[in-house]
């Protein structure tokens, strides 16, 4: 058996991701800042890409910068507002590392970085950030949807107050673009976002920065003055047109995510039956529709994602131990979840690889796991 | 890939041994059943990452059904490479390994192996000199088996890790052990040390004494112990590191002074009895530090680099004050009084000040003054001239003499020579009297005090009393 559950950790390419970008990898392999017929022919890929773009995420052409990747683009923004490390920033505790640990290491320099709550569900307390967001802040930094519990934010209330207040607004899409529509014309203020291809059935290293905030970001990259001066370095024009089509085909994709919805309702619904001692993180809240994060008493993630693996089944732990140190999530820990409670986290992420048989399959999984783990704990 | 078949616990079990909790939180137990020379059945628990429990389980199972002495030969290096784990892993694989060892020792007491004369146990503390010890007894032919006390040390010590006889000591000694292919028992001594040693240690503080804990631990805890468990592993001997050599009196076995005058430890077994005595085996007898740790060096022994301490072993780094302190002793500031009770100063707290002591007084005097004695009752120290330190006789109690000898030299403490005496005797039991060919200046009461025959043979010590 060899069943894949771990999709927001990355996708398998698919086919119209491969045939966007294959056409330029070696027959319109030029550069696109050339002028010539080889640039000529790869510019009109790259200015095809980011019209697609834009249309699929609901913003100019112009305001498309390519990247090599999620991580880049969150650091671009974050570097692009407070890269000189001073002034005043708000974000979230349950961002990713690009955003966190990029806020954390210019806070070491100085900038201030003040976190707005979330509650226990893991959704960021609105009051809260309204009263934390002041005019004069230099950014606001949230995660649209989280990638450990697949929370989606209720982000145009906070486009709106960020808005109100004059304050650029930075949403890491990486998780978000799989699984809820994105129109950034429906969001107010300097809005941009971050986002990965390969969430999507896209290449790794391929990513995207967008929305009309970009036009203020200061460049951190220096070089030719490529992607608005934002991204410099030679236009990656196959990532791009994979990129664009992978969010194009993911802002159409009603469909698909109800399927996905269905079946991740599914699996929890059976394993909370079957299994005592489960609950779901965030499952009162709006979640991304192939997204669990099971909470299993009296076992450790890492050791149950291992037999999981045994199995056949590729699924994520919520931690990890990395040598001698099983530090639970932060985003678990930002919510209130113990310390014990959060180092039993499975994260069940399902996508194109995604079939309905599959459930039924892993639960049963979990349920044969489960057993001998809690066994050898209740030896304790 | 953890085969999960031993998950569990024996009830009442033989052997139980816990490991884990701290840094990462990670948790592993083990039980076991011994039959005779047989561990009949393992199991572990585990709440811990992938790595170990897969190596808490593989403990189980490479235990179950293998002699006693086959298990304590279970190494974190045997593990890894059974498992396939990477070196970074070898953290996870030490705490499934640290609860087998830990069931291990508690099984001894419930263990008792068929005699082997060829059997030699070798008290291992960590360091260079019992490393050594069990390379030679092994080298000999003997079939040498490693054993470590794990004793308390402090918890808001310093070097409460890296002290003797503390986790890391008894994992050096045990991979030393692995490393020569011999198996190596852990025993945990931590409770009954603190009661046997340390408690004593801080009674004695706060009666005005300066007790000396390392003749207490050696005469009346840890050798006992260590003989008890090699008891149990059915070997005659005990070997240990110890810088002396074991001499016979007729019927009587006695510790006597080391070939090196400089690193002799005799007078730190003055307390042991003769039937321990009996039992000790020394293979540093003749040798010199130096020599011992360049064996160590060209052996490749990672114990050849650790820092040698002198400090009482429980404080680990810390302080005295502070650890008397922490531990009951009111310590309360108080004056600093001559003989006649004139007060000459004052003291943050009495306790630690040890007669003889000279600095840390702040008191200005025409001449030197020293410390005398405290009497923490009063909270004083009291203080005179260094002609007042001197003392002619010195009066023993908890007194024992192996041999009826009248004239012996005395070794009043740990670093300071023997003077003759003659001993005198006094009512009441194990009490006696020394009278010093030669006065000695800054007797403390509490410490031992060594009796030695002409020849270098402790034949008796007892306890300097305050008289």
């Amino acid at each position: 058996v060899r069943v894949y559950c771990d999709h927001a950790a990355t996708t398998p390419l698919c086919d119209e991701a491969w045939q966007a970008m294959e056409p330029f990898l070696r027959e319109r392999f030029g550069n696109a800042s050339e002028p010539h017929w080889a640039g000529r022919e790869a510019r009109a890929g790259l200015t095809d890409a980011r019209r697609r773009a834009a249309g699929a995420l609901g913003c100019r052409a112009r305001d498309i910068v390519f990247t090599g990747g999620g991580s880049e683009a969150d650091n671009i923004a974050v570097l692009g507002r407070c890269g000189a490390a001073q002034g005043r920033v708000v974000s979230s505790p349950i961002e990713h590392p690009a955003v966190g640990r990029a806020l954390a290491a210019l806070a070491e320099r100085g900038l201030e970085v003040v976190l707005a709550p979330v509650d226990a569900e893991g959704v960021l307390d609105l009051e809260a950030l309204a009263d934390l967001v002041r005019p004069g802040d230099r950014a606001c930094f949230v995660i649209w949807a989280n990638n450990v519990t697949g929370v989606v934010q209720p982000v145009s209330a906070i486009a709106e107050l960020c808005a109100e207040r004059g304050v650029p607004l930075h949403l890491d899409a990486v998780q978000a673009v799989a699984g809820v529509d994105v129109d950034l014309a429906a969001l107010p203020g300097e809005v941009t976002i971050a986002v990965a291809a390969h969430k999507l059935g896209g290449p790794k290293g391929a990513g995207l920065l967008a929305g009309p905030g970009i036009g203020s970001l200061c460049p951190c990259l220096h070089g030719g003055g490529q992607e608005r001066g934002l991204r410099p370095g030679t236009e990656d024009v196959a990532g791009a047109a994979a990129c664009a089509t992978v969010v194009e085909r993911a802002q159409t994709a009603e469909a698909h995510r109800s399927l996905l919805r269905e079946l991740r309702d599914q699996y929890e619904s059976t394993l909370g039956e079957r299994v005592e001692g489960v609950r779901f993180a965030s499952a009162g809240a709006e979640r991304l529709p192939g997204h669990s994060l099971t909470l299993l008493d009296g076992l450790r993630g890492d050791t149950l994602v291992a037999l999981l693996d045994r199995e056949g089944f590729a699924v994520a732990a919520g931690s990890a131990c990395s040598s001698g140190a099983s530090d639970p999530s932060h985003v678990l820990q930002a919510m209130g979840v113990d310390r014990e409670r959060a180092l039993g986290a499975l994260r069940i992420s399902l996508g194109d690889l995604s079939e309905p048989a599959h459930v039924p399959a892993l639960v049963d999984a979990v349920e044969r796991a489960v057993v001998p783990l809690r066994a050898a704990a209740a030896a304790l | 890939v953890t085969d999960f078949t031993l998950a569990g616990c024996i009830q009442a079990p033989d052997g139980d041994g816990a490991a884990g909790g701290s840094a990462c939180g990670d948790r592993v137990r083990i039980t076991l059943r011994v039959v005779g020379e047989q561990i009949v059945g393992a199991r572990f628990g585990a709440l811990a990452c992938p790595a170990a429990t897969a190596a808490a389980a593989w403990c189980a199972t490479r235990a179950q059904g293998r002699p006693f002495l086959a298990a304590a030969r279970l190494s974190v290096s045997d593990c890894l490479r059974d498992l396939e784990l990477e070196a970074a892993r070898a953290d996870c694989a030490l705490i499934a390994l640290d609860a087998l060892h830990a069931a291990l020792g508690d099984a001894l007491s419930r263990v008792a192996l068929a005699s082997a004369p060829e059997r030699v146990v070798v008290a291992m503390s960590g360091g260079v000199d019992s490393a050594v010890a069990l390379a030679r007894t092994h080298a000999s032919g003997a079939d040498a088996v490693g054993l470590t006390m794990r004793l308390w040390i402090d918890p808001a010590a310093p070097d409460a890790s890296r002290a003797c006889c503390s986790p890391d000591a008894v994992r050096r000694a045990r991979d030393l052990c692995h490393s020569l292919g011999l198996p190596h028992i852990t025993l945990d001594g931590r409770e009954a040390f603190r009661a046997a040693v340390v408690d004593p240690f801080v009674s004695a503080y706060a009666a005005g004494e300066t007790p000396n804990p390392c003749t207490r631990c050696n005469g009346s805890y840890r050798l006992d112990a260590m003989v008890g468990a090699a008891d149990a592993l059915g070997a005659p001997v005990l070997a240990t590191g110890h810088y002396a050599r074991r001499v016979r009196r007729g019927d009587v076995a006695l510790v006597a002074r080391a070939a090196d005058p400089a690193k002799d430890q005799s007078y730190m077994l003055a307390r042991v009895r003769p039937a321990v005595i009996e039992r000790l085996r020394f293979p540093l007898a003749a040798d010199t530090k130096d020599a011992v740790r360049a064996e160590a060096s060209s052996q490749g022994f990672a114990a050849a680099g650790v820092r040698e301490s002198q400090d009482v072993c429980f404080l680990g780094g810390g302080d005295l004050r502070g650890f008397l302190v922490r531990h009951g002793f009111d310590d309360e500031a108080g004056d600093i009084v001559d003989e006649t009770g004139a007060v000459l100063g004052h003291h943050a707290g009495a306790a630690a000040f040890t007669p003889g002591q000279r600095r840390g007084l702040g008191v200005a005097a025409a001449a030197p003054l020293y410390v005398l004695r405290t009497e923490p009752a009063r909270g004083v120290v009291v203080v005179g001239g260094s002609e007042r330190l001197q003392r002619g006789q010195v009066d023993l109690r908890e007194t024992v003499l192996h041999l009826p000898l009248r004239r012996v030299e005395a070794k009043l403490r740990a670093r300071s020579p023997a003077v003759g005496a003659t001993i005198e005797p006094l009512t009441g039991p194990g009490r006696l009297r020394l009278l010093l060919d030669e006065p000695v200046s800054a007797i403390a009461p509490g410490q031992t005090a060594a009796l030695y025959d002409a020849d270098g043979a402790v034949v008796g010590s007892g306890i300097i009393d305050a008289g």
